[in-house]
């Protein structure tokens, strides 16, 4: 368990390799981030009143628009990215069906972040959204490539099109707005939570979108992606992490939903789609208890805690947990919110970290709670 | 030439390993020059990309590493061809 916690680096156009590397310089300081954030919270507020006074037509000058920037290029089967510009915003739908999936989800996650929680876009600020479909031949995969989403169409033997599902391209966004804010490094637990929170919120997006509570959500990560005849519902399931598929060809899915079960490994950079479904299993814990939609506060404390600030881009999960429960108090003191975040990591095996006396807003730790999960 | 290609990451997670060996076929002298190209392309320039696929990529003793979307081409056809799987 490392006590590493390098200062938070605001900045929204620095890619994430080079972001890494002034994390560890002394000057970017956790006040300024800090101060930074409470600026942009008062900045929200005052937006949503505004937006619910005069409505989104209102807001001028150096707000961000509440209105996505969309553009879908069409790969052609190549490598080359972006491709061939197919769709820009306002256009008439395409003939190609994925192109218009891909415009239809980009549309659904920038309202989601907007009218969940205020959020304009991947960096707050109105960030183009910009995906390719039709990413080389049969390619079984979608990814975010620090710019942009890039979309494979499948083999069709094992994947289908992976523009399919909403929460896919939900959780690729995410990776997005995880860059412009806590930056979790792509490996190992700090890895883990990065793609957990990015589940989060594909799933998230999903339920805001078909408006389903906590209960009614099927929790499940890529459900419609896997061809017929593959034995599974879908790739993750954040309920019941490690029952995703049971196939042949695909194997088992390999998912632990707590610390018991935690696979250390050096492939996939440290099984950060593997151990992934720890968070996954905690926040599904949560959303499960404060019953009704999972959006509204078990959400908010997650996005809380990957936009205030006080994540190291090298958080393991002990300090991932510590900042949301940090979080759950700021916002809503420390009731029911608060006791039901600490009783879900508990579920999952994970104690949260002993704060450092310099982080601020992290909670001052009980005497005698042991520091390592 | 027994040339092997491992994939690991991607959106999935499904990981993938395959080998062949070139004696025989009638794409020998096509698959050992892509290996060749494959194996001195150097590291994968770029930035890990969240949810790329990552190769390890051995033949003759050697291994090289690479990740998407970082690919010279003879990686890629390489990959493809071993892989038997879109890449
Ligand atoms: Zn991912």
């Amino acid at each position: 368990m490392t006590a590493d916690r390098a200062p938070a680096v605001f900045c929204t156009i620095v890619p994430p390799h080079v972001l890494d590397k002034m994390s560890g310089s002394a000057d970017a300081g956790v006040s300024g981030a800090a101060r930074r954030t409470l600026e942009q919270d008062a900045l929200q507020r005052t937006r949503r009143r505004l937006t619910t006074v005069i409505g989104a037509t209102g807001v001028t000058g150096a707000a961000a628009s509440d209105r996505p920037v969309r553009t879908i290029h069409d790969a052609k089967h190549q490598d080359a990215l972006p491709g061939r510009k197919v769709r820009g915003e306002g256009d008439k739908a395409a003939e190609d069906a994925s192109v218009n999936r891909a415009y239809d989800a980009l549309g659904a996650t920038f309202e989601t972040y907007l009218k969940a929680y205020a959020r304009h876009s991947i960096d707050d600020a109105g960030l183009p959204l910009v995906a390719s479909v039709h990413y080389l031949q049969d390619y079984n995969n979608a990814f975010w490539n620090g710019q942009q989403m890039v979309f494979g169409d499948g083999d069709g033997r094992i994947f289908l099109d992976f523009t399919l599902p909403l929460d896919v391209i939900g959780h690729e966004l995410t990776h997005g707005v995880t860059q412009y804010s806590a930056n979790l490094d792509y490996f190992g637990q700090s890895g883990a939570l990065n793609e957990s929170v990015s589940d989060v919120f594909g799933s998230l997006i999903k339920q805001f979108t078909l408006g389903q509570s906590a209960e009614q959500a099927d929790w499940l990560i890529g459900a419609g992606l896997l061809a017929p005849g593959v034995n599974g519902h879908a790739l993750r399931s954040m309920k019941a992490p490690g029952t995703a598929y049971d196939d042949p060809d695909l194997g088992t899915d390999p998912q632990p939903g707590t610390m018991a079960g935690y696979v250390s490994t050096s492939r996939d950079n440290g099984g950060v789609h593997i151990n992934s479904g720890i968070p996954n299993h905690a926040f599904y814990l949560l959303a499960a208890e404060l019953g009704g939609n999972a959006w509204e506060q078990a959400g908010q404390i997650w996005y809380d805690t990957l936009t205030g600030g006080s994540l190291s881009p090298h958080a393991q999960f002990a300090d991932f947990a510590a900042a949301t429960a940090a979080a759950a108090k700021a916002r809503y003191g420390e009731g029911d919110q608060y006791r039901a975040v600490l009783a879900s990591w508990s579920q999952v095996g994970v104690t949260p970290a002993v704060p450092s006396p310099d982080s601020a807003g992290l909670p001052r730790q009980q005497p005698g709670q042991p520091q390592e999960a | 030439m027994r040339i092997e290609v491992a994939r690991s990451g991607g959106f999935a997670a499904i990981e993938r390993h395959a080998a062949l060996d070139t004696a025989g076929r009638p794409d020998a002298d096509r698959l050992v020059a892509l290996a060749e190209a494959a194996l001195t392309a150097g590291p994968a320039r770029g930035p890990v990309v969240p949810d790329g696929f990552t190769y390890e990529i051995t033949a003759d003793g050697r291994t090289a590493r690479c990740a998407d979307p970082h690919l010279t081409a003879e990686q890629r056809e390489l990959i493809r061809t071993v892989l038997g799987e879109g890449a």
